[in-house]
């Protein structure tokens, strides 16, 4: 986690899920790049982060591109939030006595179906083997994670519309990367609504 | 040379590993966590109650905020035997100073002396971080932090401890307003100067977040306030002014008292 | 007066059985010797004049020294051993820096006064560990002045370690047709101008040459300013007005 550093924030608002990230890619205490990327998406309704070690998110990256594809086509249809986290957990959890450097964070809205009409926005968080914990308020992850819990736990409240949870998001990956070394350089916010994805990079602290 | 090549071992015997080392560690950390907030005309400084060694509490009631002065109060965390001792040491100066000077020791006097008594143990530290609050003789609202070995700076807000890295950040957030912006025209933003009421359920919100995501902050909190001279008590004393559960007690001066008047406020954390 | 001499007037630090330490008695003896002195206390603020006896018109009257700074808030005035009073300074010099160090606010005027005061009696046969030591007391009485929250302050220490506040002091030979003077003319709403004539007017009194800006000095600590001597214009300034009075 130290060796490249990042961090990686997810909330749950009202039919809505935000997932924000820095850019920075560090060796060590060196900064080497503000423009990567830790937060991917799986599709429109599903996104998520893979602070840790940079060779790692490459690999895991591609890997659960491939694994996601084969069940697309095997299935025909998308996989949902739960289903993914559990993909990514057993992914991990194969490497168990050599694992992956990279603590995931998943956030994403489920599909309504027929069975679960109005289903619930998701976020899910995991360590490096894949021990799996799904919160009903926020999940942090990377060198950060820490101060993401003291401003997330003082910032976040139920309920948040897509704008406020989009702030509450913003203030909380900021002011954590902000007192963190080894995150920062730059951030992005994903929030995820049935509708659309908003996408924004945020103006930060370039030190 | 043959003479010692052939001489026969004496004892001979198997080479142990590395002799066994035992050492003594004088220091230990015993968790909880400080927080000091300055006002224009008061300062707030508060900390949990809760002690501990590891997974072990060794107590839920210990304090960890001390009231010096008719205005300053010191707040210690870290290894708490060495943080007991350091206020007790500060103290007997304070006395002494009065004793020489005919006059109680001014608040950035005590934070000078502090540095000065840190640094003078060096190489044998107070394994304690400190931070200083009350007001200061312009009648400002003060914060003062130290590091264990006498490292210090006046400031609107400071966090340590434990949750130190949780709170800091959160401080940083709605005291001095970091990656914040005021609406186009109106008035900037400047830090130190909330109202008393928003910097106490700032320092409330601080603990219970500390106390929900960390193992070694909870059970209660106390908060002293030192208020300036002549400033109305409204705000603090007033109908409805606590928040539940809070319990307020006014501290009588110390010396001849010049009208600074400092209160402590207990409320009860989660004991988890 | 001490035509009874005995055995306790070796001793220095030895009671005589009257209950008297001669060596410290013979030391006050030495003051009265000295160049006059004047403290002046104002509202204003603080000034202290001395006489310097100029005994040859070869000697350099500039590097004779009796008004010392302390701190950037204390002056001193000397009188008796001067050269006794240079340990004095320093001692009070470094009490002052020590006291600005470890508390970041400058040293009250009495706590100097007191710091000063307690090396005067640490005289006599020096004990292990107890490092230098004087063999004798010091042969000089000082005026310390200063300004602190308390205001404008003068002190008037002596070799017997006793400290006294005053608003006007003289010391030295001419001390006691001096101190009368001062007694007659002083009054609490002095302005430091007033001071400055008045301390001259005194010195003027008891001094058997002329004075000039040659043989006195003058020096003023104020709330502005702090300590400052004042310079060879500012005291012809002062003498002139003497002179048109």
């Amino acid at each position: 986690m130290e060796n490249n550093g990042g961090s990686v924030v997810a909330m749950i608002g009202k039919d809505c899920v935000a997932i924000a990230s820095d850019l920075r890619l560090g060796n060590q205490a060196v900064g080497i790049a503000s423009n990567f990327d830790k937060v991917f998406p799986v599709n429109d309704k599903l996104y998520y982060g893979l602070p840790g070690l940079a060779t790692d998110v490459y690999t895991l990256k591609e890997h659960l591109r491939f694994r996601v594809n084969m069940y697309r086509m095997k299935e025909e249809r998308e996989i949902t939030p739960k289903t993914f986290t559990h993909l990514v957990s057993s992914t991990l959890y194969e490497k168990r006595f050599g694992p992956f450097f990279i603590e995931p964070v998943v956030a994403g809205l489920p599909t309504p179906t027929e069975l679960d009409p109005h289903p619930k926005p998701f976020i899910s968080t995991m360590d490096t083997i894949g021990c799996v914990t799904t919160p009903k308020d926020f999940a942090v992850a990377g060198t950060a994670a820490d101060k993401l819990y003291g401003v997330a736990e003082g910032l976040w409240e139920p309920d948040l519309e897509p704008e406020d949870l989009f702030e509450t998001v913003s203030q909380t990956l900021l002011n954590a990367v902000d007192r963190d070394a080894l995150s920062g350089w730059g951030a992005v916010v994903h929030i995820i609504t049935h509708d659309k994805v908003i996408t924004r990079t945020l103006r930060a602290r370039m030190d | 040379m043959a003479l010692y090549h052939n001489q026969p071992m004496a004892h001979a015997q198997e080479p142990t590993a590395a002799p066994i080392e035992h050492r003594f560690n004088p220091y230990s950390d015993n968790g909880g966590s400080i927080l000091a907030i300055a006002g224009t005309d008061f300062s707030v400084i508060a900390g949990d109650t809760r002690q501990s060694e590891g997974y072990n509490i060794q107590t839920r009631y210990a304090r960890k905020v001390w009231q010096l002065t008719d205005k300053a109060v010191l707040a210690t965390n870290g290894f708490a035997a060495d943080g007991n001792n350091f206020v007790k040491r500060v103290k007997q100066r304070l006395e002494w100073y009065e004793h020489a000077h005919h006059k109680p020791m001014g608040l950035k006097s005590i934070a000078r002396m502090i540095q000065t008594m840190l640094y003078g143990k060096r190489f044998f530290p107070y394994y304690v971080y400190n931070i200083l609050g009350g007001i200061e003789e312009d009648g400002s609202g003060a914060v003062y932090s130290f590091d264990p070995v006498g490292s210090y700076e006046r400031e609107a807000c400071r966090a340590a401890g434990a949750a130190q890295s949780l709170i800091q950040p959160f401080l940083d957030n709605q005291i001095y307003f970091k990656n914040q912006q005021p609406e186009p025209g109106s008035q900037p933003f400047i830090p130190g100067n909330l109202p008393l009421a928003t910097v106490l359920s700032l320092v409330v919100d601080s603990f219970t977040s500390a106390t929900e995501r960390h193992i070694e902050v909870g059970d209660g909190m106390e908060i002293y306030i030192v208020m300036a001279r002549d400033r109305t008590t409204d705000d603090l004393l007033g109908e409805g002014k606590l928040q539940k559960g809070m319990e307020i007690e006014e501290l009588g001066t110390l010396g001849e008292g010049q009208g600074e008047r400092t209160f402590l406020v207990r409320q009860a954390l989660k004991r988890d | 007066m001490f035509l009874t001499r005995s055995e306790y007037d070796r001793g220095v630090n030895t009671f005589s059985p009257e209950g008297r330490l001669f060596q410290v008695e013979y030391a006050m003896e030495a003051i009265k010797l000295g160049s006059t002195t004047v403290g002046i206390t104002t509202p204003e603020g603080v000034i202290l004049a001395v006489e310097k006896r100029v005994p040859s018109p070869l000697l350099e009257s500039s590097s004779i020294e009796k008004i010392m700074e302390i701190d950037s808030h204390i002056g001193t005035a000397m009188s008796g051993l001067t050269a006794d009073a240079r340990t004095m300074v320093e001692h009070a010099r470094v009490t002052s820096q020590m006291h600005n160090f470890t508390y970041d606010e400058k040293i009250g005027v009495e706590s100097c006064t007191q710091a000063v005061c307690d090396l005067a009696l640490r005289f006599g046969e020096s004990v292990e560990d107890d490092d230098a030591l004087m063999s004798r007391p010091f042969g000089v009485a000082l005026l310390i002045a200063g300004i602190d929250e308390k205001g404008p302050q003068l002190y008037h220490t002596d070799p017997s370690g006793t400290f006294v506040r005053y608003d006007a002091k003289a010391i030295g030979s001419g001390s006691d047709a001096a101190q009368q003077s001062l007694q007659d003319a002083f009054h609490k709403q002095m302005t430091l101008m007033e001071a400055h004539s008045l301390a001259l007017k005194v010195l003027k009194q008891v001094m058997e040459e002329k004075l000039d800006e040659n043989n006195v000095q003058l020096a003023q600590v104020t709330k502005e300013k702090g300590f400052e001597i004042l310079g060879e214009n500012e005291l012809k300034a002062v003498i002139e007005t003497l002179a048109a009075a």
